[in-house]
């Protein structure tokens, strides 16, 4: 075993969650550029857990600002199928890592999460692109939701909105940009 | 039951009066009597909020609500809120603890045509939830029924309630512009919230061509120039948040919770029952009165009997009319106050059917800030029936640009990785967006009534509610259509879209959240239940002053009238019982 870790963010977004997320021990893959979870969460298999934060991390991935993963969403994703998730959807989402797999040995040969990250990349835009072209397919009917889900919580999630005024304290309707964003610096009106 | 008792005496069950219910009319009969000095019992069939309650999340981040905000899956599941979670704009983890569970409050309506009832059955009713939109009818709205022989003709007009209209305003707190409108009458405002630069700009344009079409303003229960008398009961102004279905720690917006209730506290004169299930008003044979309210408690079912001079029936519109065909005596053997066989007819709500939407060009430049908490409106313009229209009475249209949109994310759409983050949430054109709000006529056949064999669980008989639009409404949809193509073109909007609910498709009625009537108003005993007091022609000592008493359904949304006609109500009823009459 090498290159164990519990990576910091990994382990923020635990502690964060733990009431809803175990932790979520990792093992870095720094080749393949992966994050391996060792150990099952509250409703994902570790396996399952290590393709999706994959999945989301390409989905919504590191810029200048936080990604998928910086957000903990699959940590989150993993407590909502115990507290949200209908039965049906708990099906759909498992189905649609199988799927995710299974394309994975029939375009490459090799596992998942034995990619690299261009191939994985490029696995999931080819996913995401026939997914909405054709709505009407098995994998599209359990790729839409689960998308759907990973972004309502990345951009639901505090990281994602640094700008959130939980009290703006009043309402202006017709501002320069430069009036906002002074009021947007200082905080207040 | 949990009794809380401003006197102290939870033990003697005769009061001066029993308000059955404690939402947006409720409150203010308890307000009213308690401040005119006389005892009286709340009946509330839900369970105890303190305001500010634990129960609201208003000082919860997107990020820090339950399932981050989305209401459970497992509803579905389960068959709980059956007819609700078709609104999920509404069905919310913040807020659903305000609303009932139709698996646990069962109701039935025909197959073919659903029924929305929307119930808040805690302390407070959907005082906690409501829109908060409060305009006046206007005089045209009080004369239709008679003018065009729908319904039953009204036996007050607008000047009978304008003082009450001032009265309630004045307490409750609303912001709003003189707009010197006949349709929507002004009244006692404080500041109003300011339009956006983009409704600004429509507003001018439709100001240029129109005389009869203006955009204004909504004017809303949200507290901007708090009176002393609302600090006193510890209102504030309202904080710009747009959260107020979760119930408001501010007090800023206007609940039974957080004004009416208070103040009727204050007097030492209010007791309150929650969890106690008003199952039937009960009549007395030999003084021809209501003798009081029998009520079930929600968790031992056990029946316990309340006696009072006066009832005001303040329980929602159906929930009234449920408990008055359940209470069932010699005299009234298909419910109480119903010799006229009117009670459970004429069921009303708002419909819409017809939505425009539409970029608004030239303010790339122009922002906003804040969560401004109401739209704004555009007023019933059809009132009299022009050559051009083949329909009766009209429709509004509830309007908004009140928040510069984005572009969204690629949730729902094609796009992943570095490209599809860049570009989401990016500023786009401003967007404007117009519902039509139209008014359902009273028809007879649009009726609530008792199921036969089906009971909840407390052994009352479930409301079986069957209406639906017809003919009129949907011609009016078809011209709404067309008339709001033609005036976002005549705002100066681009990429106008309108949406048309098809012929053949059923609209739900209740989906507004308007329901009305079901114990009309009227001058006559043969063809409605209550006279211009909101009192019932056949019983005395018996009020109903929730949405039930409404003889039509105008386009405006409701509840102020409801308001004033309590407080109105309240002290007709307190001088009968001053002058030893009830």
């Amino acid at each position: 075993m090498k290159d164990f870790k519990i990576t910091r963010r990994v382990f923020v977004g635990a502690a964060m969650y733990m009431v809803s997320a175990p932790l979520f021990a990792t093992r870095k893959n720094t080749v393949l550029d992966i994050q391996h979870v060792l150990k099952d969460g509250q409703f994902f298999s570790a396996q399952e857990l290590t393709i999706l934060i994959d999945i989301a991390e390409i989905m919504i991935p590191r810029t200048d600002t936080p990604g998928a993963t910086d957000v903990f969403v699959i940590p989150v994703l993993d407590g909502l199928m115990l507290t949200w998730a209908s039965n049906e959807t708990k099906v759909q989402f498992r189905t649609c890592i199988e799927q995710v797999k299974s394309l994975a040995r029939d375009t490459y040969l090799a596992e998942y999460s034995s990619l690299g990250l261009t191939k994985r990349q490029h696995l999931i835009e080819q996913i995401d692109h026939s997914s909405f072209n054709n709505k009407n397919t098995k994998l599209s009917r359990n790729y839409r939701p689960l998308k759907e889900m990973i972004f309502h919580i990345y951009y639901n999630s505090e990281q994602a909105n640094p700008d959130f005024v939980l009290i703006p304290g009043a309402y202006r309707g017709d501002l320069s940009k430069q009036e906002l964003e002074a009021i947007t610096a200082r905080g207040y009106l | 039951m949990k009794q809380n008792t401003a006197t102290g005496s939870d033990s003697d069950q005769t009061f001066d009066v029993i308000v059955v219910g404690s939402g947006i009319t409720g409150g203010w009969a308890a307000k009213e009597f308690c401040e005119k000095g006389f005892k009286t019992l709340v009946i509330e069939r839900g369970r105890h909020l303190d305001h500010p309650s634990h129960e609201y999340t208003d000082m919860k981040a997107p990020w820090q609500l339950e399932n981050y905000g989305l209401a459970s899956e497992t509803l579905k599941e389960q068959g709980r809120y059956s007819q609700l979670l078709a609104k999920k704009k509404v069905l919310k983890s913040d807020s659903i603890q305000f609303y009932a569970d139709d698996a646990i409050y069962p109701y039935s309506f025909p197959k073919e045509r659903p029924f929305m009832w929307t119930r808040g059955y805690q302390l407070g009713g959907r005082s906690i939830t409501w829109g908060r939109q409060v305009l006046r009818w206007g005089k045209k709205d009080f004369e239709a029924n008679a003018k065009d022989g729908h319904g039953v003709p009204w036996p007050i007009g607008y000047d009978d309630l304008a003082p009450w209209y001032d009265y309630v305003e004045s307490f409750i707190g609303v912001s709003g512009n003189k707009d010197g409108l006949d349709s929507v009458p002004d009244g006692v405002f404080q500041t109003p919230w300011e339009l956006s630069s983009a409704e600004k700009f429509i507003a001018n344009n439709l100001s240029k061509k129109y005389s009869d079409r203006h955009l204004i303003i909504g004017r809303s229960a949200n507290l901007t120039q708090p009176s002393e008398a609302q600090l006193k009961l510890g209102r504030m102004p309202c904080q710009a948040r747009a959260y107020c279905a979760r119930g408001c720690t501010f007090g800023a917006y206007f609940s039974s919770l957080s004004a009416t209730l208070p103040a009727a506290r204050n007097t030492g004169n209010l007791t309150v029952i929650t969890d106690a299930i008003a199952s039937s008003i009960d009549y007395d044979e030999s003084s021809g009165k209501a003798a009081g309210v029998t009520v079930i408690d929600a968790h031992t079912k056990t029946q316990t009997s309340y006696k009072s001079r006066v009832v005001f029936l303040c329980a929602s519109a159906l929930g009234s009319v449920q408990i008055l065909l359940n209470s069932k005596s010699k005299s009234f053997p298909n419910g109480i106050a119903n010799s006229s066989g009117a009670v459970g007819h004429y069921i009303m709500d708002h419909f819409t059917g017809a939505v425009g939407m539409a970029e608004v060009p030239g303010l790339d430049d122009k922002f906003s800030y804040g969560r401004r908490p109401i739209a704004t409106y555009i007023p019933n313009y059809r009132q009299e029936k022009a050559d051009d229209v083949d329909f009766i009475r009209g429709y509004g249209f509830q309007t908004t640009a009140g928040g510069r949109p984005n572009s969204g994310t690629t949730a729902k759409r094609a796009g992943v990785g570095v490209k599809a983050k860049a570009e989401a949430k990016q500023v786009k054109p401003w967007y404007f967006r117009a519902f039509m709000y139209g008014e359902l006529l009273p028809y007879f056949e649009n009726q609530a009534s008792l199921h036969p064999t089906k009971k909840d669980a407390w052994g009352i008989p479930q409301l079986h509610i069957d209406a639906k639009i017809r003919d009129n409404e949907r011609k009016m949809i078809r011209q709404a259509a067309k008339d709001i193509k033609e005036i976002l073109e005549v705002g100066g909007c681009n990429n106008i879209k309108v949406i048309e609910t098809d012929k053949d498709k059923h609209i739900t009625v209740g989906n507004r959240t308007h329901e009305m009537g079901g114990a009309c108003m009227g001058s006559y005993p043969k063809t409605s239940v209550l006279n211009k007091w909101a009192q019932a022609h056949d019983v005395a000592n018996l009020f109903v002053t929730d949405g039930a008493c409404m003889s039509s359904c105008a386009t405006q949304n409701p509840s102020l009238t409801y308001m004033a006609i309590t407080a109105r109500a309240a002290d007709y009823a307190a001088k009968l019982l001053k002058q030893g009459k009830l």
